[in-house]
């Protein structure tokens, strides 16, 4: 750290630092001033700092990273080819270019990232369907819409660049016990500084404090900011599968399917080769129900949930057992048609079911003095349109792009003026999305009444328009964010 | 009287014909020594008659009016959404237009390394250019210790300015220090009482290569009327007799005064800007000859 402080030029004067040193070595506990510090080192928090430090007119800004886990197993982290993490989200060439611009992407495990270029997605009540796929609509960029990606491959792939950049003072396997202000000497005033205090009794000064701390945020809450929303009483189910084949397009044609249940969507979403990983949102006893099943019959579950009318589906929700008979005996009587079905799941690998529940909260804004929030700690939002980490994504980019400017035009990167840019852009943005995606489970959830022919009217309608569908195919791989 | 109490404090704020507004930060007190209504300002120097006898009462280029009428800001300076706002958003503006002359300079050796501000008030300008990375050496002076002690205590704040920021309590007149590449003068030349040895004296402290760099308001019928008939009499928004239209510079006066003496003073480079309410301030090409500008010119010798 010593060595650090004499070798990099830095936004915070070597002789300042010394001097609070001096004072703060006799009474207080040791205090490092930084113009960054990052509590968090999830997707979003990795990002921030790798996109600070590639960057040359911000690299030279002193940042710390803080993060509970051990990231240098994270950073080591390795599955065999024919193992999936449960863990996946699907990032929108946007995401993937940021990536690539900031240095991160070269260094994720590309074999294991999956590009897909169809989207399959289903109204399990009426049956009335709309195809996404480039062939169709003008593709804005290529013809990908979104990458399947490991969230440990990107955490991973972020340490490693974060890593090769140097610089940064990681603080892992550490936890914050109080963030509070700091305090008034003779040559500083630090009373608006944030001064986080992790276990160890360290303690770190921060011109600028980032909460890429997730939903239930500390950052967020120092700074005094609510986050509203609500919980939709439902978890979503994931687990890496296994196929029959590698899909229907081959290993060139890779495609995504939904199907909305009353209960919540159904997606499967490809990965390499044969495999492909679930994300069932549904009530939390059926949730419960599919934890407890067997391996094949839970495959059964699965095959089902995506090819039997929703009545058989809830006849054998209240099975505890025996699904694997009962899904062949009703295929028999099914007529489906194979091809608009993703292949037939023949296995979910061991360890790899698990739930959590979803919710949906949005900041009421992103930004206080000396505090920005990224990621969770800003927004949570429904999975059902694949956007979380691409919204913290997004956060990030915006955000290193207002540190940029405020370091080429001697703004204080912490003042909440310098900040203001970033909240009114990614505020906004994020605002239209998380509604978007609520208003959508909320439209699928009914499964009788009047607005059942009316939502199938609209699918099948946008099926048939091609420059709408278009547009929405677009806003699914983030070309389309700047029409917020 | 709290409306009148914040326009005072803000400046003219001056609705103009887009919507847009010409803003003058800084309100003068109302007396002038020139001659009123005059429709051409001559930069004049010391040697007139009648600014001889009124420099005789203050070795400053500032007069004591302006500087307790400035010091009254002092509170509210560094508050974003006070009566400051429109100079804090002027501001990353001000780094865009010097960052162009360098970039314009012949033989530039990169951005400019050491800065005196004039006029520097809070410190808005002065923090912010210690605050870049290639600068090596801020000083900012203002008359007003009441001023000088907001800025001081505001730029406590920021740890890294300290060795790279110096505030003095002085005037121009009385400044002993070495030449800089660039001199700073923002929203200042318009209450000066003699702007010609006020400009000779600031130029004294550009290096050869360097620039002088300055922002103020045309005196055009557009800030005549906004600033003077509408503010003052029509809407009495503004105190009577807050503005001092006729200390206003119009770009060609200072070019003029600039292209005289060409021993000293090169190339000129002007930039319009408008405050659009809702957007902040925007470059707009010619606007120099309607309200806000800035001015930069290049010192050869």
């Amino acid at each position: 750290m010593e060595a650090l402080l004499r070798n990099r030029a830095s936004f915070v004067c070597r002789g300042c630092t010394r001097q609070l040193r001096r004072q703060y070595s006799s009474a207080a506990p040791r205090q490092d001033i930084y113009d960054v510090v990052c509590v968090g080192g999830g997707p979003a928090g990795l990002s921030l700092l790798t996109a600070l430090r590639a960057n040359p007119v911000t690299s030279h800004l002193r940042a710390a990273l803080v993060e509970a886990q051990d990231l240098s197993k994270i950073k080591s982290w390795s599955l065999p080819p024919n193992r999936y993490s449960n863990r996946c989200s699907s990032l929108t060439p946007a995401s993937a270019q940021f990536l690539d611009q900031i240095g991160a992407w070269e260094h994720l495990a590309r074999e294991r990232i999956q590009g897909y270029q169809e989207m399959q997605v289903w109204d399990g009540v009426t049956g009335a369907r709309i195809e996404f796929d480039w062939a169709g609509a003008a593709p804005a960029t290529g013809s990908t819409i979104a990458y399947m990606t490991e969230n440990l491959n990107l955490t991973s792939g972020l340490l490693k660049r974060l890593d090769e950049l140097g610089g940064v003072s990681t603080f892992d396997k550490v936890r914050v016990e109080k963030i509070s202000y700091g305090e008034e000497t003779e040559d500083v005033d630090l009373r608006e500084w944030p001064v986080v205090h992790i276990s160890g009794g360290k303690r770190l000064a921060a011109r600028l404090l980032v909460g890429a701390d997730g939903a239930n945020s500390p950052v967020r809450s120092f700074a005094g900011i609510e986050a509203r929303g609500w919980d939709y009483d439902r978890h979503g189910i994931v687990a890496t599968l296994e196929l029959e084949g590698e899909g229907w397009g081959g290993a060139h044609t890779k495609i995504a399917y939904q199907r909305f249940l009353p209960t919540g969507p159904v997606a499967m979403l490809p990965m390499p080769g044969n495999y492909a990983t679930l994300v069932w949102s549904t009530t939390p006893t059926n949730a419960a129900l599919l934890k407890s099943l067997a391996p094949k019959e839970l495959v059964s579950m699965i095959n089902a949930a995506f090819r039997l009318p929703i009545t058989d589906l809830e006849f054998m929700h209240t099975q505890q057992s025996g699904q694997e008979d009962e899904y062949l005996w009703r295929m028999q009587h099914t007529p489906v048609d194979h091809k608009a079905v993703p292949q037939l799941v023949t296995g979910v690998q061991e360890g790899t079911v698990a739930s959590f529940p979803l919710k949906l909260r949005h900041a009421d804004t992103y930004t206080a003095e000396r505090v920005a929030l990224v990621g969770d700690a800003a927004h949570t939002v429904h999975p059902l349109a694949g956007q979380g980490l691409n919204q913290g994504q997004g956060d990030v980019q915006s955000l290193a792009k207002t540190i940029e400017y405020a370091v080429t035009h001697g703004q204080d990167i912490g003042v909440g003026m310098s900040l203001e840019s970033y909240n009114s852009e990614r505020y906004a943005a994020n605002h239209v999305l998380i509604g978007v995606c609520d208003k959508l489970h909320k439209l699928y959830s009914v499964s009788n009444g009047p607005i059942v022919p009316l939502r199938s009217l609209g699918l099948s309608a946008v099926n048939a328009l091609g420059p709408l569908k278009s547009f929405i195919m677009n806003q699914a791989a983030g070309n389309g964010i700047k029409v917020f | 009287m709290m409306r009148s109490a914040i326009f005072r404090r803000l400046g003219s704020i001056v609705l103009f014909p887009f919507a847009s507004l010409v803003i003058h930060p800084f309100p003068g007190n109302g007396k002038s020594p020139l001659q009123k209504g005059k429709k051409k300002r001559a930069i004049t120097t010391t040697t007139s008659p009648t600014s001889i006898q009124t420099r005789s009462h203050t070795s400053s280029s500032v007069n004591e009016t302006e500087i307790s009428h400035f010091s009254s800001l002092a509170a509210s300076w560094w508050d974003p959404h006070g009566p400051s706002r429109p100079l804090h958003l002027m501001n990353p503006l001000r780094h865009d237009f010097i960052r162009s002359l360098s970039l314009a300079s012949p033989g530039s050796s990169g951005p400019p390394s050491t800065y005196l501000d004039v006029g520097c008030g809070g410190g808005i300008f002065a923090e912010s250019a210690a605050r870049l990375p290639s600068t090596v050496k801020c000083t900012a002076i203002d008359p007003s210790s009441t001023i000088l002690q907001i800025a001081r205590q505001h730029a406590k704040k920021d740890p890294s300015l300290g060795p790279k920021l110096e505030y003095l309590n002085t005037s121009i007149e009385r400044l002993s220090h070495p030449k800089v590449d660039v001199v700073t003068c923002f929203e200042v030349v318009e209450h000066v009482d003699y702007p010609s040895e006020f400009l000779d004296r600031l130029g004294e402290f550009v290096r050869p290569g360097g620039w002088l760099v300055m922002s103020t308001i045309a005196r055009t019928w557009t800030s005549w009327v906004t600033t003077n008939l509408v503010a003052e009499d029509i809407l009495r928004i503004v105190p009577k007799g807050t503005h001092d239209w006729n200390k206003y510079i119009n770009e060609d006066e200072l070019r003029g005064y600039f292209e005289q003496r060409p021993e000293k003073w090169g190339e000129v480079k002007v930039m319009g800007v408008v405050f659009v309410p809702g957007c902040g301030w925007k470059e707009v090409r010619g606007s120099e000859k309607l309200g806000n500008y800035f001015f930069g010119v290049r010192r050869v010798a």
